[in-house]
């Protein structure tokens, strides 16, 4: 079965590639890719409810307005997507699926969502991305006590091809320049991988629990710290004495040092769903049950109020700035996508699966 | 997005969504020699004082036949209760005329044993074996039985030996498809004044049947490796005559069950192993004199039960110790009145508290029956609860049985009747999550039936109807707050309303008799007000409730040899609240041969069973694959 698989993910891959090319080449003719999901819209990806194996991805069309709930069982004869759906990433003609606790990344046709491949093997993975045709990068937390890992993987046969061992529970990855930063959520440190050898170059010391990674228009990282949640010995409660704040911390790629971090007020409400815009200069993230927006310039944390609201996932579609965000209700039901204009107005508001965690825009 | 916290409060939610609440306690009684004038003047005991209400009993037939299954597997075979199973080997919650699984409660001899922490039943836990009676009350009967009886009730009573046959014994052993092993054997004594019962059963289920994975490239058939379950417990029953008028009686019931609890299709196996052990004591008195009949309860329960996985390891541990005490009087065929008391107290040691908790609960209680004429009678029940934190309602009953052609013919049937279910344990004590400001729910059923009862060329017919209008206000659901922390909320109101159709047909010919049960149920059970977060569910159907279910049954009997067949159709559940996403209908066909065989005095059954016949592919809880069909042959002794 699995050479089976692998043959037929060569087959895809071969004919993706050739499809990639056509596709490179028929740009200038502004005559884009055709599929039912190429057009201008969002994927919205649904986390689904632990263990129940039910997330999923929708596809909210820009041009009519219409929402597409489950679109990867849809086109894929039902079959079931997984169990918590946490990452979705597109790179040319390609979406990378990372299925957290289905120990899987599904690879699919990013214009059809008809399925090209499974990367197997990858243990509790989260994030993906990539680097370029042949490459890509998924963090896997392994398990709960050890050392997580990047594993390499390679886009044309979806094999892991190498693993990097890095800190524990590794979240977000970005790729600046060739190298690839990701946080490890289990430690206070920012990971840096080169692509080139695939080796851990620097570990740049973070405040605790370093979740988000973005990129500004200055070329700079900014990461977003949640703070540690430290629990009682008998883990029946959380300390709160040594539980630490969460912090916003900007990363100088050029000398890998922390160039400023600003510490939340509070260690009751953990920060978190770090975002840019597109032009880079403002970042939006959740705390304390609201929505704050910072200027990448401010040289402290402004606490300026974007929503008087949080969200279980956000993000700002970089070409309108429009900032999506999903609300899980009690995640006994679809969840509702909220959005808004930069200055904070409600434009539209549609319903996606359950739990949705985050965005991507086509 | 789940990280790590989140997850260590998924135990929690696993355990909290499955969340109620235990409790109270009760007038349903054993049918002894000793209340045999108020049985025999005013009906079964569960219906004296909950007149107009429908009860059905679990035949016996069936029991015996099936005696190896779980109480999960029984009911959602002949009831139209629904069954939602994690998978062959996972739990099994209780969706009853709509409601959830905390919102039924189960009585062993009239007191309730669902654990104070979750505050209902796990119904695969629990065997068939070992019990006189299984019956099955329908609608909100909290005023006979306490906290949680909003949906309904399950009464499992133990034997009763009164029958002074002296000593007996019977012994069952079974294997099957899929790795299925179990034995069973009692003995009983029935003498003039002492009478003693003990049941032991053991099963071993491998479950490694073969499925299609819907998650994997080509849905490939694969094996289930990770649903095996061992099961074991016993009953026994001890009962004294004292004096003709006072009679003492003690019964135990233990039951052990360890198991891989089976991963959905797609979700990592995580080596999710459970073990439950409870261990249930109850002594009772009853005493006869001219004051009417006392009745004295006394129980101790304990339920222990330990979850692991790769990452977790959490134990809950809770003692309860119940007393109940009644005095019941009848004057004259006209009326019956009962009054009793009865006390809860609740000691609990969870992972998921700060250190151990106690609680207790008290309510009394006064029901009275009452047949002005000999064609109508009449039911008024009243039960005041009280518990530390809580203000529970006074919660009243009424119900009534007129029968207007005087005769058995035909009866209208009717009730109104209040409920409540008090906060579960981890309701109140869950760090972090628990909620002070928690109110009881409040439950109100209005019901009104049909019977009709005759006999049409030699056949026996009896058919039944009953409408029902129920609402669930306060509904105690836990949800993540604004802040993403998941605490129990009185999240919504919701109201279910139903309808329930039963006929059952005898007939004898020749050396031929021929039986027939067949039952449907319509459930709408929707959330009519959100108190907490959007909203956006409201009016639709509730996830996991069938709007139809279908059972039919048919047994044949000719000379040495008998044939059961159990027919489940299940329809359409959602499974959000959404009515997105649903699980398809499926129909379930089980059919078991026996032939007896005189041993002397003793009786041998040999029984061929298999179980879904037509290899149905379905699933009763989202993307947990279920058996396709299987074989069993079992062997059953009965001395003499």
């Amino acid at each position: 079965m699995k050479n089976l698989n692998n043959f037929r993910s060569l087959f895809l891959a071969a004919s993706l590639a050739f499809s990639a090319f056509t596709f490179t080449s028929c740009n200038d003719d502004n005559d884009g890719p055709s599929g039912a999901y190429a057009e201008d819209g969002v994927f919205v990806v649904n986390e689904g409810n632990f263990q129940q194996s039910n997330g999923s991805i929708s596809f909210y069309n820009n041009n009519t307005n219409q929402i597409q709930q489950g679109i990867f069982s849809k086109e894929n004869e039902g079959r079931i997507l997984g169990d918590v759906v946490q990452d979705l990433t597109i790179s040319s003609d390609r979406a990378f699926i990372v299925v957290n606790n289905s120990n899987k990344v599904e690879v699919v046709n990013a214009n059809t969502f008809q399925s090209l491949g499974t990367v197997e093997g990858v243990a509790l993975p989260r994030y993906f991305t990539v680097l370029n045709n042949d490459k890509g990068y998924v963090t896997e937390w392994v398990s709960f006590s050890s050392p997580g890992r990047v594993a390499v993987v390679d886009l044309n046969d979806y094999t892991v091809t190498k693993t990097i061992e890095i800190g524990a529970q590794p979240e977000d990855l970005l790729l600046v320049g060739g190298k690839l930063y990701v946080t490890n959520n289990g430690d206070n440190t920012v990971s840096v991988i080169n692509t080139a050898t695939d080796a851990v170059e620097a570990t740049i010391t973070v405040p605790d629990a370093p979740t988000d990674l973005v990129l500004d228009r200055n070329n700079n990282v900014w990461v977003l710290s949640a703070g540690k949640v430290v629990y009682t010995p008998d883990w029946s409660a959380i300390d709160y004495d040594q539980t630490t704040a969460g912090a916003l911390s900007l990363i100088n790629p050029s000398t890998n040092t922390v160039q400023a971090s600003y510490t939340f007020d509070s260690n009751q409400s953990q920060p978190g769903n770090l975002a840019i815009n597109g032009s880079g200069d403002k970042l939006y993230f959740t705390y304390n049950g609201k929505t704050f927006v910072q200027d990448i310039s401010a040289s402290s944390l402004t606490n300026a109020v974007f929503l008087d609201r949080s969200f279980y996932g956000l993000d700002v579609d970089p070409e309108t700035g429009y900032i999506y965000g999903g609300d899980a209700g009690g995640f006994s039901g679809n969840g509702t996508v909220y959005v808004y204009r930069p200055d904070g107005t409600q434009v539209k508001t549609f319903t996606a699966g359950i739990a949705p965690n985050g965005f991507v825009f086509n | 997005m789940v990280r790590f916290p989140f997850r260590i409060f998924f135990i929690c939610i696993l355990i909290a969504s499955y969340a109620g609440l235990a409790s109270t306690a009760v007038a349903q009684q054993d049918s002894t020699a000793h209340q045999l004038r108020v049985v025999e003047i005013f009906g079964k005991p569960a219906e004296v004082y909950a007149v107009g209400s429908h009860v059905t009993q679990l035949d016996s037939t069936y029991l015996s036949t099936y005696s190896s299954s779980t109480l999960a597997d029984a009911l959602q075979a002949r009831t139209p209760l629904y069954f939602k199973s994690y998978g062959a080997s996972g739990i099994s919650s209780v969706a009853f005329r709509g409601t959830n699984a905390s919102q039924t409660a189960v009585l062993w001899n009239g007191l309730n044993i669902a654990p104070a922490t979750l505050g209902q039943t796990d119904f695969s836990t629990l065997p068939v074996t070992g019990f006189g009676e299984v019956a099955v009350q329908y609608g909100a009967a909290a005023t006979n039985y306490g906290s949680g009886a909003i949906g309904g009730a399950i009464l499992l009573s133990s034997p009763d030996y009164d029958d002074h046959k002296g000593l007996e014994a019977d012994i069952k052993l079974e294997a099957g498809s899929f790795g299925r092993y179990f034995g069973n054997g009692s003995v009983r004594y029935s003498g003039k004044k002492l009478s003693y019962g003990l049941s032991a059963y053991s099963l071993w289920v491998e479950n490694d049947y073969k499925f299609k994975d819907l998650s994997r490239f080509g849905k490939p058939e694969v094996r289930q490796e990770h649903a095996s379950v061992e099961q074991r417990g016993l009953t026994q029953d001890i009962g004294w005559a004292i004096t003709p008028k006072t009679k003492l009686a003690l019964h135990g019931w233990y039951t052990f069950s360890d198991r891989h609890l089976q991963p959905a299709m797609g979700s990592v196996y995580a080596n999710e192993k459970q073990r439950d052990e409870s261990r249930r004591l109850m002594a009772t008195l009853q005493h006869e004199s001219w004051l009417g009949k006392t009745d004295i309860k006394l129980a101790y329960f304990n339920d222990f039960l330990h979850y692991t996985d790769r990452n977790n390891d959490s134990e809950s541990d809770v003692d309860a110790y119940q007393l109940q005490a009644e005095q019941t009087y009848a004057y004259g065929r006209h009326w019956s009145l009962r009054g009793g008391l009865n006390l809860q107290h609740y000691q609990a040691k969870n992972d998921g508290y700060a250190g151990e908790q106690d609680e207790s609960r008290a309510s009394v209680f006064a029901l009275f029956r009452y047949d002005p004429l000999e064609h109508l009678q009449l039911s008024l029940n009243l039960r005041q609860a009280f518990a530390e934190n809580y203000n529970p309602p006074l919660t009243p009953s009424f119900g009534f049985t007129y029968k207007p052609l005087q005769n058995d013919l035909l009866a209208i049937k009717g009730s109104l009747s209040g409920s409540y279910r008090l906060p579960t344990l981890n309701d109140r004590f869950w760090l972090g999550a628990g909620n002070p400001e928690l109110r009881p729910e409040q439950g109100k059923n209005t019901e009104l039936g049909l019977l009709h009862k005759t006999v049409l060329n030699q056949t026996e017919l009896t058919l039944e109807a009953t409408a029902y209008l129920m609402q669930v206000d306060n509904w105690i659901q836990w949800a993540p707050n604004e802040r993403g922390t998941w605490r129990p909320t009185n999240l919504q109101k919701v109201e279910n309303k139903g309808v329930e159709l039963s006929a059952s047909a005898k007939r004898k010919l020749g050396q031929l008799s021929l039986q027939a049960n067949a039952g449907y149920t319509y459930t709408s059970s929707e959330q009519q007000k959100v108190y907490e977060g959007s909203g956006n569910d409201v009016g639709k159907q509730l996830m996991y409730v069938p709007l139809h279910k279908g059972v039919f049954s048919a047994e044949a009997r000719y000379q040495a040899w008998s044939l059961l067949g159990n027919l489940n159709y299940t329809g359409l559940r959602y499974t959000s609240n959404s009515e997105t996403n649903s699980l398809d209908s499926f129909l379930l066909l089980n059919l078991a041969l026996t032939r007896k065989i005189k041993l002397q005095q003793n009786t041998l059954l040999l029984t061929l069973r298999t179980d879904n016949v037509t290899d149905e592919v379905y699933q009763t809880m989202l993307n947990r694959a279920m058996p396709p069909r299987g074989y069993t042959f079992s062997l059953r002794f009965i001395i003499p």
